[in-house]
């Protein structure tokens, strides 16, 4: 007996020493690529280190401060506010009015929801190429056609008016697909005694959408809206690619200014850069803290 | 009699609404797919064609000649293929452990990585360039591939994939005297295939498409990425219209090829990503 409990005993030790060995490669890279530099981020944000990293001096809230009196900075959050505002009511909106079209799961839609899949598959340089091409106004397709067609054509990317409203279409256009596919799911998984339950009710197609679908798939509209709007206050590649942040800074993104300011700008201010980030870091979180709080309440009151 | 029609109506203006989106989407790609056979002249012709007049080769033969397209499919090849195969075991390992062994300290860590799937990169950015700066892995295929060699969101899918099987599979490799790993990789690893496959899509496509994080980790024309590179030289209006439509197309390809055969798994990793709340 008491054998046995010792054997056990050692047993159950060395599985232990086996659990730590399973997850050990993975603990050591993400304690060094992320735990690490997370703490970094804000140590480095009170410093004056540059890329060449050589007599780095604490300054305290210095880049803080700089950063409230920086234009740059300020133009940056209003673009990328401006462009989160837009985009994710776009890109959601659409994938849900799609949704609705392509609620049954027959073969056209399943056809045309992998068509819709399509662009997300596809880098965002490989889009932008094609995109910025397409819309230039000298010898695009895009603006040829409109001109073709009578109207009047506009610069897109190059008019300081219309470019951001530009990467917003081109961003939606990439992504909506990936949010329908996430919406669609969701849809499918409702039961369809539900929608019997409401016919026999009398309920039309509207009112089902209302009080059926969009309770029944509101964890996943929440979840789509505050992934979105964290990726899209993290826009970056979509204005690298196709306006380099103009014209005239127009479409340049928070993230973008920190790169510029720490790898692309001499003097390389890597304290700078980071204290942008942690500006942008703190953002995020409050405007996922409210979203969160705003949409789980509203989806308390839909299941009533 | 009247509702009937109503109906149908609606059905119709479905159609046309589901069908013209499915035309925005096709028709930017399939314009880059035949353009990028079009001639020099073709590309830059005014007014401009959809189609090419005179289909020709050329700009993928010569592609070669303004954009250093073999070095950098084959340092995307490597960067995203080297993250996937990495990433696939040292996140299957963690999310099995996690998911099928007790320890100490479990439950913290599991929180921990969740925790860390939150964390934006553009937070780690700075530092991250640093380390690699200070590892002296700037400029390097280890460089690229080393912090991304596992992830918090692999660790959670692996995991929840290994909760769901049933806990008899591997008490019978132990009254077989197996060892753990050997339990792991011959029991318990054939069985997950499909998450496997679905989160090596998810890595593949993520890496190989990555712009910022290799744009940063590497400095050099020669090591740069599909994506990275083609932006930077786009970007610098120095390539003619012709070779940037021909090697973007080839940036594409493989992906567009995989979605075509392996639609299922794509769609698959998406729909556990919506499951992460």
């Amino acid at each position: 007996m008491t054998n046995n409990k010792g054997k056990r005993k050692r047993y159950q030790a060395q599985n232990q020493k086996c659990a730590y060995l399973f997850i050990l490669p993975s603990m050591i890279i993400l304690s060094v690529f992320v735990f690490i530099p997370l703490i970094a981020s804000f140590v480095i944000s009170i410093t004056d280190m540059n890329i060449f990293m050589k007599d780095v001096r604490f300054v305290g809230l210095k880049n803080f401060l700089r950063l409230f009196e920086d234009g740059r900075v300020r133009n940056a959050t209003f673009n990328s506010l401006y462009f989160t505002l837009l985009e994710v009511p776009l890109q959601v909106g659409l994938a849900l009015l799609l949704t609705v079209c392509l609620s049954k799961n027959n073969r056209y839609s399943k056809l045309l929801r992998s068509v819709y899949y399509l662009p997300f598959v596809c880098s965002m340089t490989a889009i932008g190429i094609v995109w910025s091409m397409l819309l230039d106004p000298n010898m695009g397709l895009v603006a040829y056609w409109l001109k073709q067609a009578g109207l009047e054509t506009i610069a897109f990317l190059k008019d300081p008016k219309f470019a951001m409203p530009t990467v917003i279409v081109v961003t939606a256009w990439k992504g909506f697909g990936y949010t329908l596919t996430l919406l669609a799911a969701a849809v499918l998984n409702i039961s369809q005694s539900l929608y019997e339950a409401a016919q026999m009710d009398g309920a039309g197609s509207f009112s089902k959408f209302i009080h059926i679908t969009v309770p029944g798939i509101w964890p996943t509209i929440s979840f789509c809206i505050v992934t979105s709007t964290i990726g899209a206050m993290q826009m970056f590649d979509q204005a690298y690619v196709m306006t380099q942040g103009g014209p005239l800074n127009k479409t340049e993104t928070v993230v973008q200014y920190i790169y510029d300011r720490g790898f692309q700008t001499a003097p390389y201010d890597l304290g700078y850069a980071s204290a942008i980030s942690v500006y942008l870091f703190v953002i995020v979180a409050v405007m996922t803290f409210v979203l969160r709080k705003f949409i789980l309440s509203r989806g308390e009151d839909a299941d009533e | 009699m009247n509702k009937g029609k109503k109906i149908k109506l609606s059905t119709v203006a479905g159609v046309i609404f589901t069908t013209l989106i499915a035309f925005s989407v096709l028709l930017p790609i399939l314009w880059l797919l035949v353009s990028s056979f079009k001639t020099d002249v073709g590309v830059i012709k005014f007014p401009p064609r959809f189609f090419p007049e005179e289909w020709t080769l050329h700009q993928y033969l010569y592609v070669g000649d303004s954009i250093p397209i073999l070095q950098m499919t084959k340092n995307t090849v490597i960067f995203a293929g080297g993250v996937t195969i990495i990433s696939l075991l040292f996140d299957s390992m963690a999310g099995y452990a996690f998911a099928r062994m007790r320890f100490r300290g479990s439950k913290l860590l599991f929180s921990i990585i969740l925790l860390t799937m939150m964390v934006p990169f553009q937070i780690i950015m700075t530092p991250l360039y640093i380390e690699v700066y200070k590892f002296n892995l700037l400029d390097t295929y280890l460089g690229l591939i080393l912090p991304r060699a596992t992830s918090a969101f692999g660790i959670y899918m692996m995991s929840s994939f290994f909760t769901g099987l049933p806990k008899s599979l591997e008490e019978s490799g132990r009254i077989d005297g197996m060892s753990e790993f050997r339990i792991f990789r011959s029991i318990m690893l054939p069985l997950c295939k499909p998450a496997l496959v679905s989160l090596g899509i998810f890595h593949f496509m993520n890496n190989w498409n990555d712009l910022l994080y290799p744009l940063m980790l590497t400095s050099s024309q020669n090591k740069r990425t599909l994506s990275a590179g083609l932006a930077v030289l786009v970007g610098n209006k120095v390539i003619k219209y012709g070779p940037t439509l021909a090697a973007t197309m080839i940036s594409l390809t493989p992906l567009l090829i995989l979605y075509i055969f392996c639609q299922k798994y794509f769609i698959e990793g998406v729909a556990t990503a919506g499951m992460k709340e």
